[in-house]
């Protein structure tokens, strides 16, 4: 191995990545994901917390109720989201649909202590986003209201669970899981799962367009080919995840132990580079090694998301700061992994070299 | 026509054969076994669940017998301790249980994970009552829920009614059309206790996931009109959505073979030999692609079948597929090395999901998921029967930019393009310019304008996906300017890849004369295309903004528009050379969203 001729290779696939502007496709992807993640937080706190939808203004949402009189009466008549109307089914049903209410409810006159359940028609308008916030702010009033008819039959339940006492929800509970159990994780893996079919391309394309013999001839040895290109996708991954974390760090996400997670991610990455060489070098095509490395890819990333402890599930640790997150022996592990990955990657390029010399 | 026929027929067999010693006899045994690793990796994720997220929160309870309310929740560690000892080290811990009462740090971490512990509280709650003799004593209360049309069109949002649904006076409104009498529900459910059970059961989550997906094709029982209060939440169909992955992932992969396979024909100048033969280019491409269509459609109808689903899936997926394969073909043809190849077929897979996936997650709420042709498979997936209307309203985009993206692969389809080393962007420059002609620039204007309506439409539906979820004041704005520049975007294409190639500058007469042919051609393409369709997105405030000219009722005026905008961008750009071109787009961008405020907020006051 010579590190000079190692250097020289990488640093032409570097101005070859530049020459294209192709990394800038790659970057734009990121954002585009990051993007879309925040929308979707977004689209589904509107959905799941209404009010953070309206914080100030205080809108009441006319409600038409018919049927026997109930408590539900009182309880929708407490909130301050309803303005609660007592109507004829009829009228009511032909008011909602000029949009001049939100939802109407009818009320059998089943006793509250009945054999049967009681059951409560809502009648909302189709396909409509609002349905959706109306329908939430129900849901917790028809919760109250459910409790009560419990407690009245409570005589015939066999069993109760166990009572807890939670804490006043509080709004925003933000979406922490979400970030830092999900989106961190991805973000960071994504530039290794491109470098890796990066490497696919770069191998592949010096098989396919006959550049191969130029650069045997050369000094250069097959193995410093091969490992020139590993160290080229290699180093733009700690970059690439180094600016994802801290782009999220701008955005008030702070992700805790940096400087474990791009060790650990570089180490995986470095296997998953590894890897995608070792399949490039046997196929020499793209089509087939790019079709046999991402569909084992993505079998052993269903392996590893199943195994409890795996790398993904310490970054996650790691970047909410949670304790005992074993980083020490993962990193060992894949280090280990990673070098014998290495060593076997040497001696195929090796082969492969000699063979070439003895052919040419 | 018997000709062409054979001739593509030829050329995909021609294709079938090359792609099988492509691929070769390495490959094929190898991608069995992995068909297989890919089921029990599968198999195995299912039934270990995903541990992404253990032990990132830490709860410590007094009473060892309380875990139960974890119900096994692998993202909590549990720690037991006495009730004194926890009070004292509360603060190494996320969450304290001390005697029934949970206790949290104001963090939001604290938060979160007391978020997530009431979550599995309520499913703790849920698994008991489920399992109460007496049903009807632990869920006294069943919700049905009937969906109401609103009669209201489009045209009376306009006036304002829209906002009366927030009622302020004490006063109940009063219907102002007809009251239709209604009979009210009779009291008793029509549904057995059993069967109720059996769907409680089923929502509180069965140990086995893959049932759940399996469950999801079976015969819906009654049950499901009716509802306990916890489950009135909109239901979000992420079941479905996940199972609609398994439809379009096997077309990622194929659309990457025919992506490589145009590729492949370029290195070291291959397809010369298929150019050379004298058939024309659009068979040459219809011959390569077909092998490759069939076998997207070989292995849908093969998911469909394995699932059990109804075979009418294929419908909407048949506009997905021709929409990936023409992507693929222009892909092939655009891309000058390998990673270029990869990192523009990653970017264009990102985007596309996006599109298809986003909508399609609020396939039960509202109309606009109907734009992402997936919101129809997971609603057929459901059991509900999709109509015409709403076929051609999600699918015909995709339809039409196949069709135009095909085009402009055919054109360009001849050795001169496919073998030339240009750059990413003059190349796409190039593919443009060729298809437009130089001694009638003003015709083709108009018809590329005409051309480009569907992919504005696309881009702005995604937009208008994307915005709106925000609070509505910025929403409407966003989705306005956004909406804007994609049009003006769209609009200059024609007039800088015609007018502005190198350093040559258009004359005044010829900037007026193309800005006056591109507002004709966009003008025309959006009435046609409205024409066609679109009659659902419009009765929603936030179709008003993308199809806005469609109520103003004189047509001069947005053709005054589209003309003067793109005016605005071709003046800047004249002036300045090509560097002000996002000047001049922005100019363009701030007068035409203007407009359309002026319009919007006009209606709305």
């Amino acid at each position: 191995m010579n590190a000079r001729h190692i250097g020289i290779i990488a640093k032409k696939e570097f101005l070859g990545l530049n020459h294209e502007k192709t990394i800038l496709l790659a970057i734009l992807l990121q954002l585009f994901v990051a993007m879309f993640s925040s929308f979707l937080m977004v689209g589904l706190t509107s959905m799941y917390d209404p009010s953070s939808l309206s914080t100030s203004t205080q809108v009441r949402y006319g409600i038409a109720i018919d049927g026997a009189n109930t408590t539900l009466d009182g309880l929708l008549a407490e909130r301050p989201d309803f303005t609660v109307y007592r109507m004829d089914l009829s009228t009511g049903l032909a008011a909602l649909k000029e949009r001049k209410l939100a939802a109407v409810i009818y009320v059998p006159p089943t006793a509250a202590d009945a054999e049967n359940p009681v059951q409560v028609t809502l009648y909302t308008l189709q396909n409509d986003i609002q349905t959706a916030v109306v329908q939430v702010k129900l849901k917790e009033v028809l919760l109250e209201y459910e409790e009560q008819l419990r407690e009245v039959r409570s005589p015939r339940l066999s069993a109760t669970p166990r009572e807890v006492q939670f804490p006043i929800p509080q709004r925003s509970e933000g979406f922490y899981e979400f970030v830092y159990g999900l989106l961190v994780p991805l973000l960071v893996f994504m530039p290794a799962i491109i470098a890796a079919s990066l490497i696919i391309d770069l191998i592949t394309e010096e098989y396919q367009h006959n550049t191969l013999e130029t650069l045997v001839a050369t000094p250069v040895s097959f193995p410093d080919v091969v490992w020139g290109k590993v160290l080229a996708c290699e180093l733009l991954v700690p970059i690439q995840a180094g600016v994802w974390l801290l782009l999220l760090a701008v955005n008030g996400i702070r992700v805790q132990n940096l400087f474990p997670i791009l060790i650990l991610v570089s180490i995986a990455s470095f296997i998953l580079i590894l890897l995608a060489a070792l399949t490039a070098l046997h196929y020499r095509e793209r089509t087939a090694a790019q079709f046999i490395f991402s569909t084992a890819l993505v079998i052993v990333i269903l392996f590893v998301v199943a195994v409890p402890g795996n790398p993904l599930n310490v970054i996650v640790r790691a970047a909410t700061g949670a304790p005992g997150m074993a980083l020490p022996e993962t990193l060992a592990v894949l280090g280990v992994a990673a070098m014998v990955l290495g060593y076997v990657t040497h001696r195929y390029a090796e082969r492969i070299g000699r063979l070439a010399q003895l052919g040419g | 026509m018997q000709g062409t026929l054979a001739s593509v027929l030829t050329v995909a067999r021609w294709e079938v054969k090359r792609s099988f010693t492509t691929l070769g006899r390495n490959v094929l045994p190898l991608s069995v076994v992995l068909f297989v690793l890919l089921l029990l990796a599968t198999g195995y994720t299912a039934q270990s669940g995903m541990h992404l997220q253990d032990g990132i929160y830490s709860v410590g309870i007094d009473d060892p017998s309380l875990a139960v309310i974890l119900g096994g929740d692998t993202r909590f560690r549990v720690y037991t301790a006495d009730s004194s000892t926890l009070e004292d080290n509360r603060g190494s811990y996320d969450l304290v249980i001390v005697e029934g009462r949970v206790l949290r740090p104001l963090t939001e971490r604290g938060r979160a994970a007391a978020k997530s512990l009431e979550r599995d509280y309520d499913q703790y709650v849920a698994s008991v009552y489920t399992r109460a003799d007496d049903l009807f004593a632990a869920y006294p209360l069943w919700i049905e829920l009937e969906p109401v049309k609103s009669e209201l069109s489009f045209d009376a949002t306009q006036s304002g009614q829209y906002l009366s649904v927030w009622q302020r006076s004490g006063e109940p409104p009063v219907p102002e059309g007809p009251v239709e009498a209604v009979a009210p529900p009779a009291p008793d459910l029509p549904v057995a206790e059993e069967v109720l059970r059996e769907g409680l059961e089923r929502d509180a989550g069965t140990p086995d996931q893959i049932a759940r997906y399996t469950s999801l094709l079976s015969d819906e029982p009654e049950y499901s009109t009716f509802r306990t209060p916890s489950q009135l939440s909109p239901p979000l169909p992420f079941d479905s959505i996940i199972f609609v992955f398994a439809f379009i992932f096997p077309l990622y992969f194929t659309s990457q073979f025919f992506m490589m396979s145009v590729m492949q024909e370029r290195i070291e100048r291959k397809g010369e030999i298929l150019l050379s033969t004298p058939v024309a280019p659009s068979v040459i491409i219809l011959g390569k692609m077909l092998p490759y269509l069939l076998g997207m459609l070989a292995v849908s109808t093969a998911v469909i079948l394995a699932a059990g689903a109804p075979l009418s899936v294929l419908l909407p997926l048949l506009p997905v597929i021709l929409f990936f394969l023409a992507f693929a073909l222009l892909i092939g043809m655009v891309s000058r090395s390998f990673k270029e190849l990869s990192f523009i077929s990653i970017f264009f897979s990102t985007v596309a999901t996006t599109y298809l996936f986003f909508p399609s997650i609020f396939a039960q709420v509202h109309v606009i998921s109907l734009i992402s042709p997936l919101t129809l498979i997971v609603l057929q997936l459901q059991g509900e029967t999709i109509t015409a209307g709403q076929y051609l309203y999600s699918t015909a985009l995709f339809y039409l930019t196949s069709a135009v993206l095909f085009l402009v692969g055919a054109v360009n389809f001849n050795a001169e393009r496919l073998f030339n080393e240009l750059d990413f962007f003059p190349r796409v420059r190039e593919f443009i310019a060729a298809s437009l002609s130089r001694d009638h620039p003003y015709r083709s204007l108009v018809l590329l304008n005409i051309l480009l309506i569907p992919f504005i439409f696309m881009a702005q539906m995604m937009a208008l996906v994307l915005f709106f979820n925000l609070p509505m004041p910025w929403s409407l704005l966003l989705l306005i300017g956004t909406a804007a520049f994609i049009e003006e975007f769209a609009k200059s294409i024609g007039i800088y890849t015609l007018f502005f190639e190198g350093d040559a500058r258009p004359g005044w007469k010829t900037l007026v004369l193309a800005s006056a042919a591109t507002g004709i051609g966009f003008l025309l393409g959006e009435k046609l295309f409205l024409l066609v369709m679109l009659t659902q997105v419009t009765e929603s405030v936030f179709g008003s903004i993308l199809f806005l000219q469609q109520g103003i009722l004189l047509l001069w005026m947005p053709l005054l528009l589209h003309t003067a905008c793109v005016f605005v961008t071709g003046l800047v750009l004249r002036t300045g050379g090509k560097r002000w071109y996002l000047t001049g787009l922005l100019a363009a961008t701030v007068v035409h969203s203007l407009y359309n405020l002026y319009f919007i907020l006009g209606w709305m006051r």
